[in-house]
């Protein structure tokens, strides 16, 4: 984390502020991006998985944002009120110095908005000019609302969906054509403050200021007592008790599932067509998420998530979908939207077509799920443990076949090593659950057989003896996959196995750059090309201390954490020529590896 | 017009009203588990839930069934079609107010919409008409509901007691 910097805000010339100069704020429900210059660019309301009200990250001309700043060019710094989610932004111009306070507010006990945005201004020094203006553009911005006042109040209407924005000591709010606007002067001392309370399908609750400035403070003390209760003191503390949050802001309260990310379409590439709907739960992240939230002392949203989890599969047990809605749903048709594209990267998505993908890691991941929750002393009762045991028959059933891989590959499946890994971790964990009495056991026999098939299958056809490595895909003679260093976190080698140790050091020959690690060599049925995984640099740290390699591994680790943004954010990719973020914005998968790869250092040492 | 009969009815029709719901579960279309649902606010043990659920239900399916009965006599017909209707309206109710309203401000371990950072709730909450459990879930639980009412009114009308002229 490269810790707070002071530095003039920017846009490029189609007005988008660069992804790195994001940080996201959240209440359980949703989460709103807030850019260095003080605009609210990105909120879906009333979830993070609904259509936006604000989507200038989308479309700057048309999608609608919340924009307030000094009216002269100004400086800015950031960071978030320690331990929270709650941002800071203090403008420096010429004439003074202001604090902007950004929280989406947690409710109270009280009748509290459906959703609130809370936007403290406090005057530090000096007379500033201040403005801002409210631009609600609902669905996506296809559709600008109805503004009126009610109760002197200006609200935006849209069907089932309304906003209503409230100011106190921050101008005299006005219905200026598509927006509501309003300008002041903050004075050393002075405080203002504004607040957008969200509805829908209820009428609009108006809220007093009391109450709003009593549920930002709370906000804080709640998000403060959250870290608190948290148990990692390992190294790297910050950065891991950031992810921690991060990753928290991406738990969807009502249900329990936990989002890849709570943005879509930021693109892969500038320009490009990789761009893609993170707004779902994919099972894939499943294992990562239960091992962190148990290791790191957050049991409730673990049993939560492994609940949440054993529910959404009930209904196409014993297959499971790649992804599934927040809500549990089993859809996500993929369509795309007559938005203009952050810098004008089309198409814009919304859904993700890889929901009817084969992509048969994820049952590695959902035994290598139970696992965990069993290893850590919780309970799995007789009709889950038959619905695993249903999983690992179907494993049997389908490991030969060809899936699209980890990586949801769109140029036709292959027998991925990765995959063939990853049933392998299915049937070996279900054995060992079997052992434990929480699966039927009749059929280990079966499953015994099988994960033996499958390890020859791995080593006869996915190692290349002259490339020295496994390889991306059996039968493939040069292309190498980051997610082969899974092996070493998946335990599918002895630490001490050499075949291990060339294949880590083959996948950072040959996708490595830097202290960045690109997904794959080859092609994927795309054009263009993506930036360096971050995710998969985090992967290398953890492989290299997992396989007795610490030295290395802290020398990356320190390169990667220096990667983050100002706020301690990252996003899914990055660009190894420039540093700049692309991809959806923060993604909790390279949050999780974060804390995978800093909680990895915390186990003896394999050498 | 037999009360008797009517509970009878009440409790064929409950065990066909879980049979029909598991069976579509089974079958991947729904989610939906009545059982569990009630159980959960009693118990986080799913195991335990399951029992005490099942408990549950068949209780609220029994009264039901009476007050199926006193519709009954108060409008002075029965039978299986106005007991399949009476289901479905009784479907209709579940579905948005007692299972999207009612239940998920009473269920300890249930998520409501308003359920923020600070809470950590267990269980999903159904949505409009349990649309949440899967798209089929509304028509499973109408076809169920019906069955539920037509059986009531099936066996009032049975055991041969009309109230009222005809």
């Amino acid at each position: 984390m490269t810790g707070p910097q002071r530095s003039t805000p920017r846009r490029c010339g189609a007005g988008y502020a660069p992804i790195r100069d994001y940080a996201a704020i959240g209440d359980g429900r949703t989460v709103a991006l807030v850019a260095r210059d003080g605009a609210i660019d990105w909120l879906c309301l009333p979830d993070m998985d609904s259509p936006s009200v604000f989507g200038a990250l989308l479309d700057a001309p048309h999608g609608g944002a919340f924009t307030l700043a000094p009216v002269d060019p100004s400086e800015t710094e950031r960071r978030y009120v320690p331990e929270t989610n709650v941002l800071e932004t203090t403008f420096f111009c010429g004439a003074g110095v202001v604090r902007v306070t950004d929280a989406l507010t947690i409710p109270d006990g009280g009748l509290t908005p459906c959703r609130e945005l809370a936007r403290r201004i406090e005057g530090l020094s000096g007379r500033v000019a201040m403005r801002w203006a409210v631009v609600p553009r609902f669905d996506y911005g296809q559709r600008g609302p109805r503004l009126a006042l009610r109760a002197g109040v200006p609200v935006a209407v849209d069907g089932r969906d309304a906003v209503a924005v409230c100011a106190w000591n921050a101008g005299t709010p006005r219905i200026d054509g598509p927006a509501i606007t309003g300008q002041f002067e903050t004075a050393q001392g002075s405080r203002g403050l504004l607040a957008l309370a969200g509805t829908h399908q209820e009428p609009l609750v108006l809220p007093p200021r009391e109450a709003v400035e009593h549920r930002l403070d709370a906000t804080i003390a709640f998000w403060r007592r959250w870290t608190a209760a948290g148990w990692y003191d390992g190294p790297w503390q910050p950065a891991v008790r950031r992810s921690e949050l991060a990753l928290k802001l991406l738990v969807h309260a009502p249900t329990g599932a936990v989002a890849a990310a709570p943005t879509t379409s930021l693109p892969e590439e500038l320009g490009g067509e990789r761009n893609w709907d993170y707004r779902y739960c994919w099972i894939r992240d499943s294992a990562f998420t239960l091992d962190a939230l148990l290791r790191l002392g957050r049991t409730e949203t673990a049993h939560a998530f492994f609940w949440w989890f054993m529910h959404a599969s009930n209904l196409t047990r014993p297959r499971l979908q790649v992804l599934y809605q927040l809500d549990g749903g089993r859809f996500a048709r993929e369509r795309q939207l007559p938005a203009d594209g952050y810098c004008r990267s089309r198409p814009v998505r919304i859904g993700n077509g890889a929901v009817d993908q084969l992509q048969l890691d994820i049952y590695g991941d959902l035994m290598e799920s139970a696992w965990r929750y069993h290893g850590a002393g919780h309970d799995i009762d007789r009709d889950t443990g038959r619905r695993l045991a249903e999983a690992a028959d179907l494993v049997c059933d389908i490991w030969r076949q060809p899936d699209s891989g980890i990586w949801e590959c769109r140029s036709g499946p292959q027998h991925y090593t990765h995959s063939k890994v990853m049933c392998w971790v299915a049937l070996d964990r279900a054995i060992r659950l079997a052992e434990a009495g929480v699966l039927p056991a009749r059929r280990v026999g079966r499953w015994r057989r099988q994960a033996l098939a499958i390890r020859e299958f791995i080593d006869r056809h996915c190692w290349e003896e002259a490339l020295g490595s496994y390889v991306r895909f059996a039968g493939s003679r040069d292309e190498v996959d980051a997610s082969l260093l899974l092996m070493a976190v998946m335990g599918y080698h002895d630490p001490r196995e050499p075949r291990l140790h060339r294949t880590i050091d083959a996948v950072r020959r040959l996708l490595g750059h830097g202290a960045f690690v690109r997904r794959y060599s080859g092609g994927d049925g795309l054009s263009g090309r993506e930036g360096a995984f971050i995710t998969c640099s985090f992967w290398l740290v953890e492989a290299l201390a997992r396989t007795g390699r610490r030295d290395e591994a802290a020398v990356l680790m320190e390169a990667l954490l220096a990667m983050a943004n100002d706020v301690g954010l990252y996003a899914e990719e990055i660009d190894p020529s420039n540093d700049a973020f692309l991809g959806n914005f923060p993604q909790g998968l390279v949050h999780l590896s974060l804390v995978g790869a800093a909680l990895a250092f915390a186990e003896p040492d394999a050498s | 017009m037999s009360l008797a009969a009517a509970v009878a009815g009440g409790f064929i029709g409950t065990l066909v009203l879980t049979t029909t719901l598991r069976g579509a579960s089974e079958l991947g279309l729904t989610r939906m588990d009545i059982p569990f649902l009630l159980g959960t606010a009693f118990s986080a043990s799913r195991s335990r839930a399951k029992v005490i659920g099942y408990a549950l239900h068949f209780a609220v399916g029994l009264a039901f069934s009476v007050v199926y009965y006193w519709i009954f006599l108060a409008i002075g017909r029965d039978g299986w079609v106005v007991g399949g209707l009476l289901g479905a309206v009784h479907a209709l109710f579940a579905g948005t107010v007692l299972v999207n309203i009612l239940l998920p401000a009473m269920h300890p371990r249930m998520g409501t919409p308003f359920s923020a950072a600070d809470s950590a709730p267990l269980l999903e909450p159904p949505g409009f008409m349990l649309h949440n459990y899967g798209r089929a879930t509304p028509v499973v639980t109408l076809l169920a509901h019906v069955a539920y009412g037509a059986i009531i009114g099936g066996f009032v009308h049975l055991a041969g007691t009309r109230c009222g002229p005809r």
